[in-house]
């Protein structure tokens, strides 16, 4: 249990006990409570006050599968609030095998100087120069730091992007195979990387000194129970092993909901060509793999490698929101291009479903037609030269949409919508308004309250309540270091208790009545909403674009109806 | 009644030559509901089928129309 402070100003870096206010803290509730209390909130993201915070989530490095996801916490350039980006691979589990609980990384360097963090088995930090790393991207980044440091190693690290401080730049994250395919991709975490001068943490994989768990035996049978609960769930068991994420293009869209051609429509033509089934079946003709292992101990391998025609590795994985923002927002309808513009974001360091969207909006605007993915493919690479334009795409939708004085501009704070259009699922609309992140589809999804049938994606009855409780729950287990997926499977009253037993083993606490997943959801989202309040956010800043309250949405024909008033008490706690 | 259904997800796994891009086409009795289409397909509870026309999500007792192409999925959550 400890935090590892690196200030960059004076390449000092000190360990330090967890401080009490911080027990029984991991992840996102770490890294938002943290920077509630640390970070001024009206400081330039990009300066020295600004503090860059890694935490796996409090089980991650324990047995409990699907637990390896790092939250990564700082105030973002994109947004102007606060930001938890959240990333699995292999990292989360490796600090936690260190008994580490938060890297901070304050202060910054010179300009001009990089360096990266090196972490070895015995839990050993140094900072060590990475001049010879500036400019580089990140799959050479990684396949590097592996030559250097050996295959048991996990690495984060920036590309150009996140070295030219671009609003929408990633933190890389190496997955299984030494890929740097996983991305923090949200809220331009890379440029708070690059702007500390950091380009790369470089952790040893092999660490045996974990913090303990309280109770042993009952861990291991506490993890048992949450394992059958996982495994036993349809969409794990069987539809993410041989579709992954991918699998929503065929259900958003045959609901007319799948945002495209910069959300002008809610049914893509020809998404049958980019659906998760068109996928799987091309991954498996040309040999690639459907069934892939990305993060550390995962039991549902959601992940998939994409290869192409030669059979040749493009990416690892090829995920739902990707396939949207680059095929569905740009009308790319081609696996093959989508796949290459997703390897190019992952390379260059940027977010794919803002850099989809900002593309999107740049062809909504007149500026390339919709469709062309030659003119994708250059606009991204434009990223990575550092062009003029290219900055501007890199500064995302919102910095396109005010350079082509176009005003369709999909964005809540600064940051996209994912692949879910408010006017025909509502719910979700309602999520993207008030997540303290910005549109986001991580946050409180909805989309299998509609396909469960549990509430009507046009009506606006219960969505408000819904979004409420998915809110909050996702922000507890995302303080656990626990997958999007498995966490999925997690939602009702009786996994919330088997999961609780989990976290009571860890700790040898006792959890109250409603201390999981209520009670920690609300603290951590109290304290992002404070950030943002002291930010400068008012209920304003809750709203959706003015489109999607004026513009129906074809097929449905739907606006935008919850009221601004029904809006504001999704947080009445 | 004819109807033309596209299968999505796992489902059509046991539909040797099942063709995405044409689905099947299968005899329903006039009046049949979702449940009874389901049952036809040999679709079980447990994989969480959906069936959808017209963008709308149909419940287990609405009665299938003919002309509509019809869209079965399985329920997951987002990504």
């Amino acid at each position: 249990m400890k935090f590892i402070r690196v200030n960059m100003s004076e390449k000092a870096i000190r360990v330090e006990d967890v401080p009490q206010d911080y027990a029984g803290l991991g992840g996102r509730g770490l890294t938002s409570i943290m920077i509630n209390a640390e970070v001024p909130p009206k400081c330039d993201p990009l300066g020295p006050e600004n503090k860059l915070i890694f935490a796996p989530g409090l089980l991650s490095g324990t047995t409990l599968p699907n637990t390896s996801r790092l939250s990564i916490g700082a105030k973002s350039p994109l947004t102007g609030g606060i930001k938890e980006s959240n990333v699995g691979g292999t990292v989360a589990a490796a600090l936690g095998r260190l008994g580490i609980t938060a890297i901070v990384v304050e202060g910054q360097a010179p300009e001009g100087e990089l360096y990266a963090l090196r972490i070895d088995e015995e839990g050993n930090v140094s900072l060590i120069s990475a001049q010879e790393y500036t400019g580089m991207r990140t799959y050479k980044v990684v396949e590097k730091a592996l030559d250097v440091y050996g295959e048991k190693t996990a690495v984060l690290c920036i590309g150009p992007a996140g070295e030219y401080k671009l609003a929408i730049a990633s933190i890389q994250s190496s997955d299984t195979d030494g890929h740097a395919s996983r991305a923090a991709g949200r809220g331009g975490l890379g440029a708070v990387m690059g702007s500390k001068g950091l380009k790369a943490i470089i952790v040893d994989r092999r660490g045996k000194s974990a913090d303990p768990v309280a109770d042993p035996e009952a861990f291991r049978e506490a993890v048992k129970a949450v394992v059958q609960i996982v495994k036993a769930d349809h969409m794990n068991a069987v539809v993410m092993p041989q579709l992954g994420t991918a699998a929503l293009v065929a259900p958003v869209n045959s609901m007319g909901a799948f945002p495209c051609y910069n959300a002008r429509k809610g049914v893509l033509d020809g998404w049958e060509e980019i659906s998760g089934e068109r996928m799987a079946e091309m991954i498996k003709e040309r040999g690639g793999n459907p069934t892939h292992r990305g993060c550390d101990q995962c039991v549902i391998h959601c992940s998939n490698v994409f290869v192409d025609k030669d059979g040749k590795y493009v990416t690892s994985a090829l995920e739902y929101e990707t396939i949207w923002a680059m095929g569905g927002m740009t009308g790319i309808v081609d696996l093959d291009t989508i796949a290459r513009l997703d390897n190019l974001c992952d390379d260059i360091g940027v977010d794919t479903m803002s850099t989809g969207v900002a593309i999107a909006v740049a062809m909504d605007a007149g500026y390339k037609a919709f469709g062309d993915g030659g003119a994708a493919i250059e606009m991204v690479e434009e990223i990575g030269q550092g062009t003029e334009f290219g900055r501007i795409l890199g500064s995302g939708p919102a910095a396109v949409g005010k350079h082509f004085n176009h005003d369709r501009v999909p964005v809540v704070k600064g940051q996209s919508i994912a692949a879910y259009d408010p006017r025909a699922m509502l719910g979700l609309g309602v999520t993207f308004a008030t997540s303290p992140m910005g549109a986001d589809h991580t946050a409180g999804n909805m989309v299998g309250a509609y396909l469960e049938q549990i509430l009507d994606p046009l009506d606006p009855k219960g969505q408000v309540e819904t979004s409420r409780f998915l809110q909050i729950a996702m922000a507890a287990f995302d303080t656990m270091g626990q997958c999007f997926m498995a966490s999925v499977a997690l939602l009702n009253p009786d996994s919330f208790a088997a999961f609780g037993k989990v976290i009571e083993a860890k700790l040898g606490t006792q959890l109250g009545p409603d201390e999981f997943p209520i009670g920690l959801g609300i603290r951590v989202l109290k304290a992002e909403r404070e950030f943002n309040r002291k930010a400068g956010f008012t209920q304003e800043d809750d709203r959706l674009p003015r489109f999607f309250y004026e513009e129906p949405l074809p097929p449905h024909n739907t606006v935008f109806v919850i009221s601004d008033q029904e809006i504001d008490s999704v947080f009445d706690f | 009644m004819k109807v033309k259904v596209k299968l999505y997800g796992t489902l059509s796994g046991r539909f040797p030559g099942y063709q995405p891009s044409r689905g099947i086409e299968i005899e329903i009795p006039a009046g049949a509901t979702v449940q009874d289409l389901l049952a036809h397909l040999e679709i079980s509870e447990s994989q969480r089928a959906v069936v959808i026309v017209e963008g709308r999500i149909l419940k287990a007792d609405d009665e299938m129309q003919g002309g509509f192409p019809v869209n079965i999925m399985q329920a997951i959550g987002g990504g």
